[in-house]
Protein backbone atom coordinates (compact mmCIF):
# COMPACT_ATOMS: atom_id res chain seq x y z
CA UNK A 1 0.00 0.00 0.00
CA UNK A 2 2.05 2.69 -1.33
CA UNK A 3 3.24 4.54 -4.37
CA UNK A 4 6.67 5.64 -4.85
CA UNK A 5 7.20 6.85 -8.53
CA UNK A 6 10.79 6.08 -10.21
CA UNK A 7 13.21 8.81 -11.09
CA UNK A 8 16.03 9.42 -13.22
CA UNK A 9 19.63 10.15 -11.71
CA UNK A 10 19.21 9.60 -8.00
CA UNK A 11 21.68 10.78 -5.79
CA UNK A 12 20.67 8.43 -2.98
CA UNK A 13 18.61 5.27 -3.26
CA UNK A 14 16.99 4.09 0.04
CA UNK A 15 16.53 0.20 -0.76
CA UNK A 16 14.34 -2.36 1.29
CA UNK A 17 15.48 -0.23 4.16
CA UNK A 18 14.43 -1.02 8.00
CA UNK A 19 15.90 0.76 11.18
CA UNK A 20 15.37 -0.19 14.75
CA UNK A 21 16.62 2.19 17.48
CA UNK A 22 17.24 -1.24 19.47
CA UNK A 23 17.19 -5.09 18.37
CA UNK A 24 14.33 -7.14 18.66
CA UNK A 25 11.86 -3.81 19.53
CA UNK A 26 9.85 -3.13 16.39
CA UNK A 27 11.28 -1.35 13.75
CA UNK A 28 10.99 2.59 13.70
CA UNK A 29 11.34 2.10 9.67
CA UNK A 30 9.85 -0.65 7.79
CA UNK A 31 10.78 -1.00 4.26
CA UNK A 32 11.56 2.14 2.91
CA UNK A 33 12.84 2.73 -1.28
CA UNK A 34 12.84 5.86 -1.83
CA UNK A 35 15.38 7.53 -4.26
CA UNK A 36 16.91 11.00 -3.30
CA UNK A 37 16.98 12.93 -6.58
CA UNK A 38 20.10 15.07 -7.21
CA UNK A 39 19.79 19.03 -7.50
CA UNK A 40 16.38 18.56 -6.25
CA UNK A 41 14.73 19.29 -2.78
CA UNK A 42 13.00 16.41 -1.07
CA UNK A 43 10.63 17.02 1.23
CA UNK A 44 9.59 14.64 4.48
CA UNK A 45 6.43 15.45 5.77
CA UNK A 46 3.58 13.14 7.85
CA UNK A 47 2.75 13.21 11.41
CA UNK A 48 4.96 13.68 14.57
CA UNK A 49 6.79 9.83 15.03
CA UNK A 50 6.22 8.87 12.10
CA UNK A 51 9.78 8.26 11.20
CA UNK A 52 10.84 11.37 9.20
CA UNK A 53 13.67 12.69 11.30
CA UNK A 54 14.60 8.83 11.55
CA UNK A 55 15.03 8.73 8.00
CA UNK A 56 17.09 11.44 7.67
CA UNK A 57 19.44 10.45 10.17
CA UNK A 58 20.03 7.12 7.97
CA UNK A 59 21.60 8.67 5.76
CA UNK A 60 24.66 9.94 7.26
CA UNK A 61 24.26 7.30 9.66
CA UNK A 62 24.25 9.84 12.39
CA UNK A 63 22.46 7.07 14.87
CA UNK A 64 25.56 5.20 14.93
CA UNK A 65 26.72 7.75 17.46
CA UNK A 66 24.10 5.54 19.90
CA UNK A 67 24.26 2.09 21.11
CA UNK A 68 22.12 -0.57 20.61
CA UNK A 69 20.35 0.49 16.52
CA UNK A 70 20.72 -1.38 13.66
CA UNK A 71 19.65 -1.35 10.02
CA UNK A 72 18.93 -3.67 7.61
CA UNK A 73 18.71 -2.97 3.81
CA UNK A 74 20.60 -0.74 1.11
CA UNK A 75 21.22 3.01 1.07
CA UNK A 76 22.99 3.46 -2.29
CA UNK A 77 25.68 5.98 -2.64
CA UNK A 78 27.83 6.71 -5.21
CA UNK A 79 27.57 3.00 -6.31
CA UNK A 80 28.30 2.17 -2.81
CA UNK A 81 25.94 0.68 0.11
CA UNK A 82 27.10 3.33 2.87
CA UNK A 83 25.32 0.94 5.37
CA UNK A 84 27.84 -1.52 4.97
CA UNK A 85 30.40 -1.80 7.58
CA UNK A 86 33.38 -0.53 5.39
CA UNK A 87 31.82 2.86 5.18
CA UNK A 88 34.07 5.43 6.73
CA UNK A 89 31.56 7.15 8.96
CA UNK A 90 34.17 10.25 8.62
CA UNK A 91 34.67 10.55 5.00
CA UNK A 92 30.60 9.91 4.76
CA UNK A 93 29.58 12.81 6.97
CA UNK A 94 32.26 15.31 5.13
CA UNK A 95 29.80 14.55 1.83
CA UNK A 96 26.68 14.72 3.45
CA UNK A 97 26.09 17.83 5.39
CA UNK A 98 23.26 18.03 7.88
CA UNK A 99 21.61 21.11 9.76
CA UNK A 100 19.70 20.74 12.66
CA UNK A 101 16.30 22.50 14.34
CA UNK A 102 17.80 24.23 17.01
CA UNK A 103 20.92 26.51 15.26
CA UNK A 104 24.01 24.80 16.60
CA UNK A 105 26.88 27.40 16.20
CA UNK A 106 29.98 25.94 18.14
CA UNK A 107 31.41 28.33 21.42
CA UNK A 108 33.89 30.17 18.99
CA UNK A 109 34.11 33.22 16.34
CA UNK A 110 32.00 33.11 13.25
CA UNK A 111 35.03 32.70 11.40
CA UNK A 112 35.94 29.90 12.92
CA UNK A 113 32.62 27.98 13.02
CA UNK A 114 32.71 28.05 9.08
CA UNK A 115 36.16 27.16 9.38
CA UNK A 116 35.86 24.28 11.73
CA UNK A 117 35.16 21.54 8.60
CA UNK A 118 37.92 23.09 6.65
CA UNK A 119 40.42 22.59 9.23
CA UNK A 120 39.04 19.16 9.73
CA UNK A 121 39.87 18.61 6.01
CA UNK A 122 43.25 19.82 6.58
CA UNK A 123 42.83 23.43 5.07
CA UNK A 124 45.21 25.20 6.70
CA UNK A 125 46.30 27.86 4.56
CA UNK A 126 45.39 30.99 5.54
CA UNK A 127 44.30 32.87 2.37
CA UNK A 128 42.45 29.65 1.04
CA UNK A 129 40.43 29.38 4.29
CA UNK A 130 39.60 32.69 4.20
CA UNK A 131 38.36 32.70 0.51
CA UNK A 132 36.33 29.36 1.42
CA UNK A 133 34.69 31.14 4.20
CA UNK A 134 34.00 34.17 2.90
CA UNK A 135 32.36 32.40 -0.29
CA UNK A 136 30.46 30.21 2.15
CA UNK A 137 28.98 33.06 4.28
CA UNK A 138 28.28 34.28 0.85
CA UNK A 139 26.38 31.66 -0.43
CA UNK A 140 24.73 31.28 2.83
CA UNK A 141 23.12 34.56 2.59
CA UNK A 142 24.87 36.23 5.41
CA UNK A 143 27.85 38.49 4.57
CA UNK A 144 26.22 41.37 4.04
CA UNK A 145 25.68 40.75 8.08
CA UNK A 146 28.49 39.16 9.30
CA UNK A 147 31.29 40.50 6.71
CA UNK A 148 32.82 43.24 9.21
CA UNK A 149 32.39 41.47 12.51
CA UNK A 150 33.67 37.36 11.59
CA UNK A 151 35.37 37.66 14.74
CA UNK A 152 32.76 38.06 16.89
CA UNK A 153 31.65 35.20 19.01
CA UNK A 154 29.03 33.43 16.79
CA UNK A 155 26.58 33.37 19.76
CA UNK A 156 25.91 37.18 19.60
CA UNK A 157 24.07 36.47 16.11
CA UNK A 158 20.19 36.40 15.85
CA UNK A 159 18.65 33.08 16.15
CA UNK A 160 17.79 33.30 12.31
CA UNK A 161 21.71 34.51 11.76
CA UNK A 162 23.22 31.54 13.79
CA UNK A 163 21.21 29.20 11.53
CA UNK A 164 22.23 30.62 8.30
CA UNK A 165 26.02 30.68 9.64
CA UNK A 166 25.41 26.80 10.22
CA UNK A 167 24.50 26.49 7.23
CA UNK A 168 27.34 28.40 6.02
CA UNK A 169 29.43 25.92 7.87
CA UNK A 170 27.74 22.91 6.52
CA UNK A 171 27.84 24.31 2.48
CA UNK A 172 31.83 25.48 3.72
CA UNK A 173 33.33 21.75 2.82
CA UNK A 174 30.77 21.43 -0.46
CA UNK A 175 29.10 18.03 0.37
CA UNK A 176 27.16 15.95 -2.56
CA UNK A 177 24.04 16.14 -0.41
CA UNK A 178 22.98 18.41 2.59
CA UNK A 179 20.04 16.93 5.52
CA UNK A 180 17.97 19.63 7.14
CA UNK A 181 15.97 18.43 10.12
CA UNK A 182 12.95 21.01 10.76
CA UNK A 183 15.77 23.60 9.77
CA UNK A 184 12.71 26.23 10.23
CA UNK A 185 10.68 25.85 13.28
CA UNK A 186 12.41 27.46 15.60
CA UNK A 187 12.34 31.06 13.60
CA UNK A 188 10.45 33.64 12.97
CA UNK A 189 8.63 34.09 9.52
CA UNK A 190 11.40 35.94 8.15
CA UNK A 191 14.51 34.29 8.83
CA UNK A 192 11.96 30.88 7.95
CA UNK A 193 11.95 32.55 4.62
CA UNK A 194 15.48 33.36 3.92
CA UNK A 195 16.55 29.94 4.89
CA UNK A 196 13.91 28.80 2.65
CA UNK A 197 14.95 31.04 -0.51
CA UNK A 198 18.53 29.71 0.66
CA UNK A 199 17.51 26.39 0.27
CA UNK A 200 16.15 26.82 -3.09
CA UNK A 201 19.43 28.50 -4.52
CA UNK A 202 21.40 25.56 -2.87
CA UNK A 203 19.33 23.09 -4.61
CA UNK A 204 21.47 24.48 -7.77
CA UNK A 205 24.68 22.51 -6.12
CA UNK A 206 23.73 19.75 -4.25
CA UNK A 207 20.74 17.15 -3.59
CA UNK A 208 18.40 18.51 -0.54
CA UNK A 209 16.19 16.32 2.08
CA UNK A 210 14.38 18.73 4.28
CA UNK A 211 12.00 17.14 7.04
CA UNK A 212 9.45 19.58 7.61
CA UNK A 213 5.91 19.87 9.94
CA UNK A 214 5.20 22.48 7.97
CA UNK A 215 2.83 20.88 4.57
CA UNK A 216 2.83 24.85 2.97
CA UNK A 217 7.12 25.18 3.46
CA UNK A 218 7.04 21.57 1.25
CA UNK A 219 4.84 22.59 -1.07
CA UNK A 220 6.64 26.29 -0.94
CA UNK A 221 10.45 24.57 -1.57
CA UNK A 222 9.90 20.82 -2.50
CA UNK A 223 10.44 19.53 -5.77
CA UNK A 224 9.48 15.94 -4.52
CA UNK A 225 7.92 15.12 -1.42
CA UNK A 226 7.55 12.26 0.63
CA UNK A 227 4.72 11.02 2.93
CA UNK A 228 5.44 8.79 6.16
CA UNK A 229 3.56 7.48 8.23
CA UNK A 230 3.85 5.39 11.25
CA UNK A 231 7.68 4.19 10.10
CA UNK A 232 6.51 3.73 6.59
CA UNK A 233 6.52 5.78 3.32
CA UNK A 234 3.07 5.80 1.69
CA UNK A 235 3.89 8.10 -1.28
CA UNK A 236 6.89 9.78 -2.77
CA UNK A 237 6.36 11.97 -6.00
CA UNK A 238 6.47 15.28 -7.83
CA UNK A 239 5.32 17.93 -4.70
CA UNK A 240 3.14 18.72 -7.51
CA UNK A 241 1.01 15.68 -7.45
CA UNK A 242 1.49 14.69 -3.59
CA UNK A 243 -0.42 18.38 -3.11
CA UNK A 244 -3.09 17.81 -5.53
CA UNK A 245 -3.28 14.50 -6.84
CA UNK A 246 -1.88 12.02 -4.31
CA UNK A 247 -2.55 8.62 -5.28
CA UNK A 248 -2.65 7.36 -1.52
CA UNK A 249 -6.14 7.85 0.37
CA UNK A 250 -3.99 8.45 3.36
CA UNK A 251 -1.85 11.06 2.15
CA UNK A 252 -5.37 12.89 0.65
CA UNK A 253 -6.48 12.40 4.30
CA UNK A 254 -2.92 14.13 5.67
CA UNK A 255 -2.87 16.90 3.36
CA UNK A 256 -6.82 18.27 3.66
CA UNK A 257 -5.93 17.91 7.56
CA UNK A 258 -7.94 15.08 8.29
CA UNK A 259 -5.72 13.90 10.63
CA UNK A 260 -2.21 14.72 12.19
CA UNK B 1 -18.07 17.44 18.25
CA UNK B 2 -18.75 17.24 21.85
CA UNK B 3 -22.17 18.43 23.46
CA UNK B 4 -22.16 19.80 27.07
CA UNK B 5 -24.92 18.94 28.61
CA UNK B 6 -25.61 21.70 31.27
CA UNK B 7 -27.25 20.82 34.22
CA UNK B 8 -26.67 24.00 35.66
CA UNK B 9 -23.79 22.87 38.36
CA UNK B 10 -21.31 24.79 36.36
CA UNK B 11 -22.97 27.63 36.79
CA UNK B 12 -24.20 28.02 39.89
CA UNK B 13 -21.97 29.88 42.72
CA UNK B 14 -18.55 28.47 43.92
CA UNK B 15 -17.81 29.67 47.52
CA UNK B 16 -15.17 32.05 46.99
CA UNK B 17 -13.37 31.14 50.52
CA UNK B 18 -9.94 30.53 49.82
CA UNK B 19 -8.43 27.99 53.09
CA UNK B 20 -4.79 27.84 53.70
CA UNK B 21 -3.50 31.74 53.81
CA UNK B 22 -2.20 31.02 57.14
CA UNK B 23 -0.57 28.05 55.97
CA UNK B 24 0.69 30.15 53.03
CA UNK B 25 2.31 32.90 55.48
CA UNK B 26 3.89 30.75 57.82
CA UNK B 27 5.83 28.44 55.20
CA UNK B 28 7.09 31.95 53.45
CA UNK B 29 8.73 32.86 56.70
CA UNK B 30 9.90 29.30 57.68
CA UNK B 31 11.79 28.96 54.41
CA UNK B 32 13.42 32.33 54.69
CA UNK B 33 14.60 31.86 58.27
CA UNK B 34 16.48 28.75 56.83
CA UNK B 35 17.45 30.81 54.20
CA UNK B 36 19.05 33.84 55.98
CA UNK B 37 20.43 31.14 58.23
CA UNK B 38 23.00 30.41 56.38
CA UNK B 39 24.78 34.28 55.85
CA UNK B 40 24.43 34.66 58.80
CA UNK B 41 26.24 31.33 60.08
CA UNK B 42 29.08 32.97 57.63
CA UNK B 43 29.31 36.17 59.21
CA UNK B 44 29.07 35.19 62.88
CA UNK B 45 32.22 32.53 62.07
CA UNK B 46 33.93 35.31 60.89
CA UNK B 47 33.17 37.66 63.51
CA UNK B 48 34.20 34.83 66.17
CA UNK B 49 37.27 34.32 64.30
CA UNK B 50 38.06 37.89 64.04
CA UNK B 51 37.67 38.75 68.23
CA UNK B 52 39.40 35.84 69.27
CA UNK B 53 42.43 36.49 66.66
CA UNK B 54 42.57 40.66 67.23
CA UNK B 55 45.05 39.86 70.00
CA UNK B 56 47.19 38.09 67.40
CA UNK B 57 46.09 41.20 65.11
CA UNK B 58 46.85 43.70 67.23
CA UNK B 59 50.66 42.30 68.12
CA UNK B 60 52.19 40.93 64.91
CA UNK B 61 49.77 42.84 62.38
CA UNK B 62 48.38 41.51 58.75
CA UNK B 63 52.34 41.92 57.16
CA UNK B 64 54.54 41.17 59.89
CA UNK B 65 51.94 38.13 60.71
CA UNK B 66 52.04 36.88 57.03
CA UNK B 67 55.76 36.92 56.15
CA UNK B 68 57.25 35.85 59.23
CA UNK B 69 58.48 32.59 59.06
CA UNK B 70 59.06 32.36 62.90
CA UNK B 71 56.60 30.36 64.76
CA UNK B 72 58.19 30.10 68.53
CA UNK B 73 55.68 29.16 71.68
CA UNK B 74 58.66 30.14 74.22
CA UNK B 75 59.29 33.43 72.79
CA UNK B 76 55.85 34.17 72.44
CA UNK B 77 56.25 35.17 68.58
CA UNK B 78 54.37 33.53 65.70
CA UNK B 79 54.12 33.91 61.98
CA UNK B 80 51.86 32.58 59.62
CA UNK B 81 53.95 32.45 56.96
CA UNK B 82 55.26 28.24 56.69
CA UNK B 83 51.82 27.02 57.42
CA UNK B 84 50.35 29.60 55.13
CA UNK B 85 52.91 29.08 52.26
CA UNK B 86 52.74 25.21 52.85
CA UNK B 87 48.79 25.11 52.31
CA UNK B 88 49.06 26.93 49.31
CA UNK B 89 51.86 24.82 47.77
CA UNK B 90 50.71 21.20 48.90
CA UNK B 91 47.19 22.22 47.46
CA UNK B 92 48.72 23.64 44.23
CA UNK B 93 50.80 20.43 43.34
CA UNK B 94 47.68 18.28 44.03
CA UNK B 95 46.07 20.47 41.39
CA UNK B 96 48.46 19.94 38.95
CA UNK B 97 48.41 16.37 39.79
CA UNK B 98 44.58 15.77 40.30
CA UNK B 99 43.50 18.59 36.91
CA UNK B 100 44.73 16.28 33.98
CA UNK B 101 43.42 12.85 35.60
CA UNK B 102 40.07 14.42 36.20
CA UNK B 103 39.35 16.07 33.05
CA UNK B 104 40.44 12.35 31.62
CA UNK B 105 38.36 10.34 33.95
CA UNK B 106 35.57 12.80 33.04
CA UNK B 107 35.87 12.70 29.39
CA UNK B 108 36.19 8.79 29.42
CA UNK B 109 32.91 8.57 30.83
CA UNK B 110 30.94 10.89 29.32
CA UNK B 111 32.46 10.06 25.81
CA UNK B 112 34.46 7.46 25.30
CA UNK B 113 33.25 4.58 27.98
CA UNK B 114 31.09 1.84 26.19
CA UNK B 115 27.68 2.36 27.22
CA UNK B 116 27.73 -0.75 30.18
CA UNK B 117 30.77 0.82 31.71
CA UNK B 118 29.45 4.28 32.53
CA UNK B 119 27.61 3.41 35.78
CA UNK B 120 30.70 0.88 37.16
CA UNK B 121 33.14 3.79 36.79
CA UNK B 122 31.12 6.67 37.78
CA UNK B 123 29.71 4.34 41.05
CA UNK B 124 33.28 3.52 41.33
CA UNK B 125 34.41 6.97 41.57
CA UNK B 126 31.55 7.80 43.91
CA UNK B 127 33.06 5.29 46.38
CA UNK B 128 36.28 6.95 46.72
CA UNK B 129 34.64 10.28 47.75
CA UNK B 130 33.07 8.23 50.21
CA UNK B 131 36.21 6.86 51.76
CA UNK B 132 36.83 9.11 54.91
CA UNK B 133 39.61 11.54 55.20
CA UNK B 134 41.19 9.62 57.78
CA UNK B 135 41.43 6.75 56.12
CA UNK B 136 43.43 8.28 53.18
CA UNK B 137 45.99 9.59 55.80
CA UNK B 138 46.06 6.25 57.26
CA UNK B 139 46.59 4.96 54.22
CA UNK B 140 49.01 7.82 53.13
CA UNK B 141 51.19 7.12 56.50
CA UNK B 142 51.50 3.11 55.92
CA UNK B 143 51.34 2.27 52.36
CA UNK B 144 52.01 5.42 50.42
CA UNK B 145 54.72 7.31 52.46
CA UNK B 146 57.33 3.55 52.37
CA UNK B 147 56.64 3.12 49.07
CA UNK B 148 57.63 6.58 48.36
CA UNK B 149 60.37 6.53 50.53
CA UNK B 150 61.92 3.24 49.28
CA UNK B 151 61.20 3.32 45.96
CA UNK B 152 60.25 6.52 44.51
CA UNK B 153 61.64 9.23 46.22
CA UNK B 154 65.64 7.83 46.06
CA UNK B 155 64.82 7.93 42.23
CA UNK B 156 63.75 11.07 41.74
CA UNK B 157 67.15 12.55 43.92
CA UNK B 158 68.90 10.08 41.81
CA UNK B 159 67.76 11.57 38.67
CA UNK B 160 65.53 14.73 38.70
CA UNK B 161 67.71 16.90 41.34
CA UNK B 162 70.28 16.87 39.43
CA UNK B 163 68.76 18.56 36.48
CA UNK B 164 69.18 22.41 36.00
CA UNK B 165 67.07 25.32 36.48
CA UNK B 166 64.22 22.78 38.53
CA UNK B 167 66.71 20.30 40.41
CA UNK B 168 65.78 22.53 43.67
CA UNK B 169 62.53 21.17 43.32
CA UNK B 170 63.56 17.54 44.20
CA UNK B 171 66.12 18.19 46.69
CA UNK B 172 66.04 17.33 50.23
CA UNK B 173 65.49 14.05 52.53
CA UNK B 174 63.36 12.10 50.64
CA UNK B 175 61.64 10.39 53.77
CA UNK B 176 58.16 10.25 52.17
CA UNK B 177 56.63 12.16 54.67
CA UNK B 178 57.21 15.12 52.41
CA UNK B 179 54.97 17.80 50.56
CA UNK B 180 54.94 15.52 47.19
CA UNK B 181 53.22 12.32 49.01
CA UNK B 182 50.96 15.19 50.84
CA UNK B 183 49.81 16.16 46.83
CA UNK B 184 49.19 12.82 45.73
CA UNK B 185 47.29 11.48 48.72
CA UNK B 186 45.32 15.40 48.35
CA UNK B 187 45.31 14.59 44.46
CA UNK B 188 43.66 10.97 45.34
CA UNK B 189 41.24 12.53 47.08
CA UNK B 190 40.42 15.70 45.01
CA UNK B 191 40.09 13.77 41.93
CA UNK B 192 36.44 12.12 42.43
CA UNK B 193 34.99 15.46 43.44
CA UNK B 194 36.49 17.53 40.38
CA UNK B 195 35.84 14.62 37.68
CA UNK B 196 32.20 14.34 38.86
CA UNK B 197 31.78 18.32 38.71
CA UNK B 198 33.70 18.31 35.13
CA UNK B 199 31.31 15.45 34.34
CA UNK B 200 28.51 17.48 34.85
CA UNK B 201 29.63 19.98 32.96
CA UNK B 202 30.59 17.60 30.09
CA UNK B 203 26.77 16.40 30.44
CA UNK B 204 25.78 20.20 30.14
CA UNK B 205 26.95 20.11 26.15
CA UNK B 206 23.69 19.73 24.18
CA UNK B 207 23.50 16.60 21.92
CA UNK B 208 22.72 18.45 18.93
CA UNK B 209 25.83 20.65 19.14
CA UNK B 210 28.08 17.55 18.81
CA UNK B 211 26.03 16.09 16.71
CA UNK B 212 26.45 18.95 14.43
CA UNK B 213 30.02 18.66 14.83
CA UNK B 214 30.09 14.40 13.44
CA UNK B 215 28.02 15.78 10.87
CA UNK B 216 30.71 17.98 9.49
CA UNK B 217 33.06 14.35 9.84
CA UNK B 218 34.96 15.60 12.69
CA UNK B 219 36.58 12.28 14.59
CA UNK B 220 35.12 12.18 18.63
CA UNK B 221 38.67 13.23 19.16
CA UNK B 222 37.83 16.56 17.19
CA UNK B 223 35.06 16.86 18.89
CA UNK B 224 35.88 16.30 22.66
CA UNK B 225 38.98 18.72 21.78
CA UNK B 226 37.64 21.52 19.80
CA UNK B 227 33.54 21.38 20.34
CA UNK B 228 33.30 19.69 23.76
CA UNK B 229 36.44 21.67 25.72
CA UNK B 230 35.55 25.25 24.68
CA UNK B 231 32.29 24.39 25.75
CA UNK B 232 32.88 23.18 28.83
CA UNK B 233 35.82 25.28 30.17
CA UNK B 234 34.06 27.73 32.64
CA UNK B 235 32.99 24.55 34.16
CA UNK B 236 36.31 22.99 34.16
CA UNK B 237 37.74 26.20 35.40
CA UNK B 238 34.89 25.97 38.04
CA UNK B 239 35.50 22.55 39.28
CA UNK B 240 39.39 23.30 39.44
CA UNK B 241 38.31 26.16 42.08
CA UNK B 242 36.00 23.76 44.28
CA UNK B 243 38.77 21.50 44.44
CA UNK B 244 41.23 23.60 45.62
CA UNK B 245 39.01 25.27 47.99
CA UNK B 246 38.58 21.91 49.49
CA UNK B 247 41.87 20.65 49.09
CA UNK B 248 43.21 24.04 51.61
CA UNK B 249 40.38 22.78 53.83
CA UNK B 250 41.71 19.29 54.33
CA UNK B 251 42.84 18.07 57.56
CA UNK B 252 43.24 14.70 58.48
CA UNK B 253 44.84 13.05 55.35
CA UNK B 254 47.20 15.52 55.57
CA UNK B 255 47.98 15.60 58.98
CA UNK B 256 49.69 12.00 58.83
CA UNK B 257 51.75 12.54 56.16
CA UNK B 258 53.61 16.24 55.49
CA UNK B 259 55.51 15.88 58.50
CA UNK B 260 53.89 19.11 60.73
CA UNK B 261 57.43 20.93 60.25
CA UNK B 262 57.29 24.98 61.41
CA UNK B 263 61.04 24.87 60.49
CA UNK B 264 61.38 23.81 57.00
CA UNK B 265 64.74 26.54 56.29
CA UNK B 266 64.81 28.49 53.43
CA UNK B 267 62.17 29.14 51.06
CA UNK B 268 64.15 27.19 48.17
CA UNK B 269 64.38 24.51 51.13
CA UNK B 270 61.02 24.91 51.33
CA UNK B 271 59.79 24.73 47.39
CA UNK B 272 61.30 21.19 47.78
CA UNK B 273 59.09 18.65 47.02
CA UNK B 274 61.21 16.17 49.23
CA UNK B 275 61.10 18.66 52.26
CA UNK B 276 58.23 18.22 55.01
CA UNK B 277 56.04 21.43 55.78
CA UNK B 278 53.09 22.44 57.57
CA UNK B 279 49.69 23.65 56.45
CA UNK B 280 47.36 26.03 58.48
CA UNK B 281 44.89 23.17 58.74
CA UNK B 282 47.47 20.91 60.28
CA UNK B 283 48.64 23.71 62.65
CA UNK B 284 45.33 24.15 64.20
CA UNK B 285 44.37 20.22 64.59
CA UNK B 286 47.55 19.86 66.54
CA UNK B 287 48.70 22.99 68.77
CA UNK B 288 45.38 23.81 70.10
CA UNK B 289 45.68 21.45 72.86
CA UNK B 290 49.20 22.85 73.10
CA UNK B 291 48.46 26.86 73.77
CA UNK B 292 49.24 27.72 76.93
CA UNK B 293 49.50 31.35 76.63
CA UNK B 294 46.59 33.74 75.13
CA UNK B 295 48.36 35.17 72.51
CA UNK B 296 49.53 31.80 71.19
CA UNK B 297 45.36 30.63 71.07
CA UNK B 298 45.19 34.25 69.42
CA UNK B 299 47.69 33.38 66.35
CA UNK B 300 46.23 30.06 65.85
CA UNK B 301 42.68 32.02 66.10
CA UNK B 302 44.19 34.62 63.33
CA UNK B 303 45.29 31.18 60.98
CA UNK B 304 41.83 30.52 60.75
CA UNK B 305 40.55 33.85 60.35
CA UNK B 306 43.24 33.51 57.19
CA UNK B 307 42.56 30.15 55.92
CA UNK B 308 38.59 31.21 56.02
CA UNK B 309 39.26 34.46 54.08
CA UNK B 310 41.51 32.36 51.48
CA UNK B 311 38.83 29.80 50.90
CA UNK B 312 35.94 32.12 51.04
CA UNK B 313 37.71 34.39 48.22
CA UNK B 314 38.70 31.68 46.32
CA UNK B 315 34.81 30.30 46.05
CA UNK B 316 34.14 34.40 45.35
CA UNK B 317 36.36 34.29 42.10
CA UNK B 318 35.78 31.01 41.08
CA UNK B 319 31.72 31.67 41.08
CA UNK B 320 32.47 35.24 39.27
CA UNK B 321 34.76 33.66 36.83
CA UNK B 322 32.41 30.63 35.83
CA UNK B 323 29.80 33.23 36.02
CA UNK B 324 32.08 35.59 33.15
CA UNK B 325 32.48 32.78 30.93
CA UNK B 326 29.06 31.36 30.85
CA UNK B 327 27.73 34.80 29.89
CA UNK B 328 30.07 34.50 27.05
CA UNK B 329 28.41 31.89 25.95
CA UNK B 330 24.71 32.40 26.59
CA UNK B 331 23.60 35.61 24.75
Amino acid sequence: MSSIIAIENAKIDIRNLNFYYKKGLKPALENINMPIPDKKVTALIGPSGCGKTTLLRCLNRMHDLYPGIKYEGEIIFDNQNILSKSTDLIILRSRIGMVFQKPTPFPMSIFENVAFGLRLMGINNKTELRDRVEAAIKMAALWDEVGNRLHENAFSLSGGQQQRLVIARAIAVNPEVLLFDEPTSALDPISTAKIEELIIELKKRMAIVIVTHNMQQAARIGDYTAFMYLGKLIEFDKTETIFTNPKEKLTEDYITGRFG
Amino acid sequence: MIELKDSGVYRSALPMKRNGKVGNALFKIAAFIAAALIPLVVIMVFVVLFIEAYPAIKTFGVWHFITSKSWDAVDNHFGAFTPLFGSIYVTLWAFIFAAPISIGVAIYITELAPHWLKPIVTTAIELLAAIPTVIYGMWGLFVLAPVMQNHVEPWILDHLATLPIIGFLFNGPGIGIDTLTTAVILSIMITPFMSSLIKDAFSLVPEVVKESAYGLGATRWEVIRKVVMPYVSSGIFGAGIFAIGRALGETMAVSFVNGNNHNPGSLLDMLSLLNSVTTITVTLADEFTEAMTHLYLSALFYLALILLTISFSTLAIAKLIVWRLERRWKT
